[in-house]
């Protein structure tokens, strides 16, 4: 009797390493990589703080550290609130509805009855290029976002592909933290400048004479401010990687298909053209709108089109 | 040494509800997976006059498919028990596929508005269904996992539960919608 439950692809190589691991371990350790960044960038922020604090003024500590914690807080907040309707504002997205666009509608109700998650509101956004993102801080407020070329080049097996994935993206709760992460990004950015002019303006407000504990601050308040953008970034961008990849895996799971979401990525691959969107929202989609075929590199929001097909097909 | 005892008789105890909590918890998320295959067969049943109307317009002559599709809808609508609902659903998926397959031979038919429509609902439907067949049958590998595996087997037999069949998923593209459901025992 339970031999006819058919396979379930849960299991695949991980090109990387060679190994099988499964998919729940999968998700687990993007999970505890994903909070550990974010632990990480969050020191990061507070660590500026208390540095400015310690260069400037050691009694005046709780004032940075505090600006520091009010920046991440508000932004975060922000983000978490609002980044849905800034990115589908930014893309140009307009809603679907059920008249015109019945075939997206239809894949997208079926999509989310496999995945046991409530059906995401759709947009549509006019432009022959084929791309999609996914936005809203979690299920209940899951949004997806196509382009009406995508609708047009795909076949319902690969459409279904990019939904799952997309439905990934919000079943995993990955908008909430790329947007958080976005927004610490900023707030590490604001602090840097609002230390830089007053450095420049202000001077010290010190009058009790440089401290020894206070040069070495500044050194190290100096060298955190160049590096941490830096090093944010790109913790940013390895986690958005992981996270394609992750997406991938799971919409391939949720649809039981890991070939029709293959074939869409080809299709995608091969077209040729555009999507103009601004530079604050290109990590949100499917694929990235400017940059197809970049090697592994460590500036890439999205790992290369061809490793992600690749791992699709060894499932 | 009493103590001990006690406290290890009340973590057992806590224990054992949460399990049977759990138990009932997966047995209802499998019946309710149920009913969102049932929505998806009663919305199809309901569109079916409207498509033989459609098809009548353009194809009057071809009865015996008609027939079939109405014969269909009877049963489907007699239905009681989940295994007479699933044979009755096999039986409309054919009968519905074979309307489709003579619409080919009506370009008019074809290229009209409203048959169009019908065409994308029902195919949409076909492939809900595929879909929330695939989420009951997760449902019901979860539920039969807890009764079966250790500790869950203990508690199973005094509550009387005890595995449910999986609907069989034929090996099908699901691009040409088929569904099968018969129960897979």
């Amino acid at each position: 009797m339970d031999d006819q439950r058919p396979q379930l692809p849960n299991v695949f190589t991980d090109q990387a390493t060679g190994q099988r691991i499964s998919l729940l371990d999968w998700q687990a350790s993007n999970r505890r990589a994903s909070w550990l960044l974010s632990l990480f960038m969050i020191g990061l922020l507070g660590g500026i703080g208390y540095l400015a604090a310690l260069a400037f003024d050691p009694g005046g500590a709780i004032f940075f550290v505090g600006i520091a914690a009010v920046l991440a807080v508000t932004q975060s907040a922000a983000a978490y609130w609002f980044s849905d309707k800034m990115a589908l504002a930014a893309a140009g997205a307009r809603p679907a509805t059920v008249q015109e666009h019945r075939y997206l509608v239809n894949v997208t109700e079926a999509v989310a009855i496999g995945a046991g998650v409530p059906a995401p509101k759709l947009y549509v956004i006019d432009s022959p290029v084929p791309n999609a993102f996914a936005t809203g801080r979690d299920p209940e407020h899951g949004t997806i976002a196509v382009t009406s070329g995508l609708i047009k080049l795909l076949d319902r097996q690969e459409l279904e592909g990019v939904v799952a994935h997309e439905m990934a993206h919000i079943k995993n709760y990955d908008i909430r933290l790329m947007s958080m992460l976005a927004a610490t990004l900023g707030a590490i950015v604001l602090l840097r400048d609002l230390v830089l002019r007053s450095l420049r303006f202000g001077g010290r407000r010190s009058g009790r004479g440089g401290g020894r504990a206070q040069a070495i601050g500044m050194i190290l308040l100096v060298v955190l401010l160049i590096v941490a953008p830096l090093l944010a970034s790109l913790l940013r961008l390895a986690v958005s990687r992981r996270r394609e990849f992750l997406a991938d895996a799971t919409g391939a799971y949720i649809t039981r298909n890991p070939e029709g979401l293959a074939r869409a990525l080809e299709k995608l691959r091969d077209f040729k053209g555009k999507l103009e969107v601004s530079e604050g929202v290109r990590h949100m989609f499917f694929i990235n709108p400017v940059l197809k075929l970049n090697a592994n590199s460590l500036l890439a929001t999205h790992p290369p089109i061809e490793e992600r097909i690749n791992r699709l097909r060894r499932m | 040494m009493g103590w001990i005892v006690l406290i290890i008789l009340v973590a057992l105890a806590l224990y054992a509800v949460y399990l049977y909590n759990r138990i009932v918890t997966l047995e209802n998320r499998y019946q309710n997976a149920w009913s969102q295959i049932d929505v998806q067969l009663k919305r199809r049943t309901d569109l079916v006059p409207n498509l033989v109307e459609t098809v009548k317009g353009y194809a009057a002559h071809e009865k015996e498919v008609f027939t079939r599709v109405a014969e269909s809808r009877e049963r489907m609508l007699r239905a009681g028990s989940i295994d007479e609902q699933a044979e009755a659903a096999n039986m409309m998926t054919a009968a519905l596929r074979s309307v489709f397959a003579i619409a080919e031979n009506y370009p008019e038919l074809k290229a009209n508005e409203n048959f169009r429509v019908l065409q994308e609902e029902l195919a949409g439907i076909e492939n809900k269904i595929a879909y929330a067949r695939q989420f009951y049958n997760d449902a019901v590998l979860q539920f039969n996992n807890a009764i079966k595996t250790v500790p869950g087997v203990f508690l199973a037999g005094p509550m009387g539960k005890r595995p449910h069949v999986y609907l069989e998923i034929p090996e099908t593209e699901r691009e040409v919608p088929q569904v099968s459901f018969r129960p897979a025992s």
